[in-house]
Formats: C-alpha cells, structure tokens, sequence
C-alpha cells in the first residue's frame, strides 16, 4: 500500500529557502514522491488551485503570503487534503495557531530527514485508510448533527461546514472504537502517526475543536469525554 | 495577546489617572470656595468684629502646582514607558527574525548531512549539496558576527583605531574591496570625487559602513543596480552621499530605518532576509566617528541617498 502511495503521491512543498527546498525535494523524489515546489505564498496559491496534490509541505514565514494565510486558503477548496506545516517557530502560539486553521501537523526546524519522511508517509496513509473505511457508510449521525465522511461536510440544524481531513480521521477513529477509553498515546499513534512522546497536545487541540462542533456544551461534553490520567471516550448511540 | 493590547491599556490607565486628577481639583476647589462662604456668613453672624481677610491662597495655589507637577511626570512616565514598549516590540520581531535566520540555514545543513548519511547520493550531487552547505555556514557566520559586534559595539568593547586617510582616497578603496566582496559588476559602482580631505577614521568600522550600505542596496533593489558615491568638502566637514536606484524608503519609514531591530517590509520584494540591526549599526559607527548620518528618498521606486557627514581633520594627529 505504502509503495502504491510513493507512486501516486505529489505533493506541494512550499518553502522560500532555496537550500533546503532543493534538498527536500531531492530526498522527497528519491522516496517516489512527485514534487512540485512553490517558493512563495502567492505561489503556493496558484499552484494549489491549478494543480491536484495528495499532501501540502508548507513553511509558515512565506514571502507575500504566510503559511497560515496559503493554509486558510487550501482549507476552503480542499478540507481533505493533509497539510504538514514545516516551522521554524516554537511558540506554543504559532503551532496551535497553525492546527486551528487546518494544518493537520508540524514539524519544526531543525528537523530530521527520517520524522519528516515517516510523518509524510504516516499521513497519506491515513489518508488511503480513510477512503477505504468510508466507503460503505459514508454518513454518521450524532444527536442533532449529522457527518458526511465522504465530503467532509458537517451539519447542525441549519450551520453546515467542512470538517478538516484530520479532523474527520480523528472522529472516525473514536466512532470505530466508541465505548473504549482511547489514550492520546494510541491518537497520535494510529492517527496522525506520530511518536507520542513528542505532542499530545495537538491530540486536545483537536478534541476541543470536534467538541466545538457538536457538544451542546464544550464545557460539558455528552459525547467525547475526558477521563482523568487515561484519554477520551466516545459515547453515542449508533445512529448510522 | 497581553502585549498587544499593554499600549491601549496604559493608555486607559494614564487617561484615567488624568481624569482622577482633574476630579480632584475640582473637588478641591468646590470645597475650598463653598467652605470660605460659610466661614464668611457664620463669622459674620458670630462674631462680626473678626475680620476675615482675603483666604490664604498659598495652599490651593501650591496645591494646583503640585497637581501640575504630578501630572506632568506622569507624562514623562508615560512616554517612557511607550517607548519601552515600542521596543520590546521590535525586540520580539529581532527575535522572531533572528530565530528564522539561524534555524533555516541550520536545518538545511543538517538536511543535507543526513541525506549524505542515509543515501547512495551520485557524485555531482554530492557536490552541489556541499556547496550548499558551504553557502548555508557563511550565511550562519555573518549572521553571528553580526549579532557578536552589535553587542561589542554596544558595549564600546571592540578597540577603535582611528588613523587620518585622505577622504576620496580611502573611500575609492573601501569601495573596491566591497564590490570585490559583493562580486558586484564592474560598471554597478560609480565613484566621484568632487574634493578631498583628511578625515580620522577607524578604517574595519568605515569598511562595516560601507558593506552595510551596499548589502542593504543589493537587498532593496529589484533592476540593475547601480550605485553612486560622491564625495565633497566644506569648511569643516566631509560629506558622503551614496545614492542607489533601488526601491526607495517612504517618507514615514525614513524616521525609522536607523532605529534598532527597524526592519522595511516592501510587497515588491518580500523575500528579504535581515535583522534589523544593519543601519542601526552604521549609524552608531558614524556617531563614533563624531559624524551624522541622514537618509533622503523621494519615495518608492525613486532610489535612496544616504549622507555622511565626517568633522575635517585640521591639525595632523599625533599618535
């Protein structure tokens, strides 16, 4: 499956250093990863809008348009599409920033080759897993809300909205295992791929978004508890 | 978040206190006049034959310059503190900046050795990843010297070694080397010399000023580059004007660019890397030299002229 991706797979690697463009670019290929490279945000833009991507590598301090501002924009056309913002920036600020506009993951400058290689294949995976697990039933119901995997789109009563690619794997990961207190630890593993050492703050980062969405009161979640020390628990009647 | 909104807060606060201060005096004032009345009516009910002079003013009078006073410092206090403020600002943007400029050539080189690590890389590429890296650690070593000097010079640590040169002479040689350094076409730089003069100069310093000055106009110019230095004499003072036809400095960002941490951002060319320090750094250098330093641009897309101002030297230097 990994190798079928390699093949496919192009991605949009958006970066304005040219040093490290060009290496991530031959490293990137070398993998089997198509790669077309936007060295501005402006750029980036256009590119996105012209061509058809898998994945966006996406730097945030971009001439003329920032990383935030190319992702708000990718969001609105494609809510699917997995974004990886590359940063140099360590504020807790700039990452949850970044999560909250539709990146789906960071990685921050310095990097090594290997993290940055793992979480992109990590991500398109998810991505095929995704596709396959939806295809049979597509729509989700929870209480008044109502999730149509297929083409991200989320609704409540009359608001209805695009839910981001990460977010969509992340609900139906706990739909798939509702009634089972999920650990961050085995999220960020089996969802976003990642070393779960490293931040299992986007794992609330997200949470709280999906919260957001269809708890009556975030405060209070119905649906997607919190159990102290362990993880979150999904509870729902099937309503499929 | 908490910074953003610290000027309007102060703001608040500062206006507030002006408000309470005001009260006060009105206060003040009500009750001092509404007291007289009633000791004027009551003395002359009860004992008619004291004679109440005029009040005594000094207290309300002091009272209304102390208030003054007070007010006044606590615009002084607040002006600082603006200025402070506007500092940290830039501080955290030099921070910001600094951290970029420092991790992007970092994770490129590691890039690259990990590559070079990890894979069968063909020869020619192996080359071209070297000299990348090569560009990468010039690029981190200017950037640390730049940081190392500004605090040197700050700290007036680095040893000045002033020596008498002949203006246009010095200045014509300063001027190759850099465009050597710069790699700058042979027909980029013009040089006219209208009179010369002894000016005492360090010459590493001067050499600082004038790579500073041609860095900035490689930076901030988008055709071909073309840059001129004139220099002439008054009575008692050398003036250097060096002109290029890049884009330009707007009038409100003129009172800036010698501010520190101060950087341009210009939509026509977006992409440019700095610290804010360049400029600040020259002009701490020419106010060393007991020289002045001025910008002049007639806005956008019209070209920058900076002038140097250096005392003439009358009597040959001893030592």
């Amino acid at each position: 499956m990994v190798d079928e991706n390699r093949l496919s797979a192009k991605i949009l690697l958006v970066e304005d250093e040219e040093s490290l463009a060009s290496g991530l670019e031959f490293n990137l290929s070398e993998e089997g990863f198509k790669v077309d490279w936007a060295k501005d945000g402006r750029q980036a833009v256009d590119k996105f809008n012209k061509g058809e991507y898998d994945l966006i590598i996406l730097d945030i301090m971009l001439p003329y348009q920032n990383g935030f501002e190319v992702a708000k924009q990718v969001r609105k056309k494609d809510p699917q599409i997995p974004i990886l913002m590359l940063t140099a920036k360590t504020s807790v600020d700039d990452k949850v920033k970044g999560l909250e506009l539709g990146a789906d993951d960071y990685i921050t400058k310095p990097f090594h080759l290997q993290e940055l290689l793992l979480r992109v294949k990590g991500m398109l995976r998810r991505k095929n897993w995704y596709i396959k697990s939806i295809k049979q039933n597509p729509v989700y119901k929870i209480g008044d809300c109502e999730i149509n995997f297929d083409n991200l789109k989320f609704r409540k009563g009359k608001v209805e909205f695009n839910l981001t690619h990460f977010e969509a794997i992340l609900l139906k990961y706990l739909i798939e295992n509702k009634g089972r207190v999920i650990s961050r630890k085995e999220l960020l593993e089996n969802v976003w791929n990642m070393n779960p050492e490293v931040e299992t703050r986007t794992v609330d980062i997200f949470i709280s978004r999906l919260r957001k969405y269809f708890e009556d009161d975030p405060a209070n979640p119905v649906y997607i508890k919190s159990i102290r020390s362990s993880g979150y628990i999904f509870e729902a009647d099937d309503n499929i | 978040m908490r910074k953003r909104y610290s000027l309007a807060y102060n703001l608040a606060i500062f206006i507030l206190a002006q408000i309470v201060w005001l009260a006060l005096l009105g206060l003040w004032i009500y009750w001092y006049v509404s007291n007289y009345l009633i000791f004027e009516q009551v003395g002359e009910k009860v004992s008619p034959q004291i004679v109440i002079d005029t009040p005594d003013v000094f207290p309300f009078v002091g009272g209304i310059v102390l208030l003054v006073g007070l007010s006044f410092s606590m615009v002084l206090i607040f002006r600082n503190l603006n200025v402070q403020i506007r500092l940290t600002r830039l501080y955290d943007n030099f921070i910001a900046n600094i951290t970029h400029e420092l991790k992007s050539p970092l994770s490129s080189i590691q890039l690259y050795l990990e590559t070079l690590n990890t894979r069968n890389v063909p020869a020619e590429k192996q080359k071209e990843f070297i000299s990348q890296m090569i560009k990468d650690t010039a690029r981190l070593q200017k950037l640390i010297s730049t940081i190392l000097e500004i605090s040197a010079l700050e700290s007036r640590k680095n040893k000045v070694n002033f020596e008498v040169y002949d203006s246009c002479e010095i200045l014509n040689r300063l001027l190759k080397e850099s465009a050597e350094q710069f790699r700058l076409k042979e027909n980029t730089i013009g040089f006219k010399c209208l009179s010369s003069a002894k000016i005492s100069i360090d010459i590493n310093a001067f050499k600082m000023v004038i790579d500073n000055l041609i860095d900035n106009s490689i930076k901030y110019s988008t055709g071909e580059l073309k840059i001129n230095l004139i220099v002439k004499t008054s009575i008692n003072k050398v003036e250097i004007h060096f002109s290029d036809n890049g884009v330009g400095i707007s009038p409100e960002e003129q009172k800036n660019i010698f501010h520190k941490f101060y950087r341009i951002y210009d939509e026509d060319i977006p992409n440019v890397k700095g610290t804010g320090l360049g400029l600040y750094w020259v002009k701490e250098i020419i106010k060393n030299h007991r020289g002045k330093i001025s910008v002049k641009s007639e806005g956008k897309g019209k070209g920058t002229t900076f002038i140097i101002e250096l005392p003439v030297v009358k009597k040959p230097i001893k030592g």
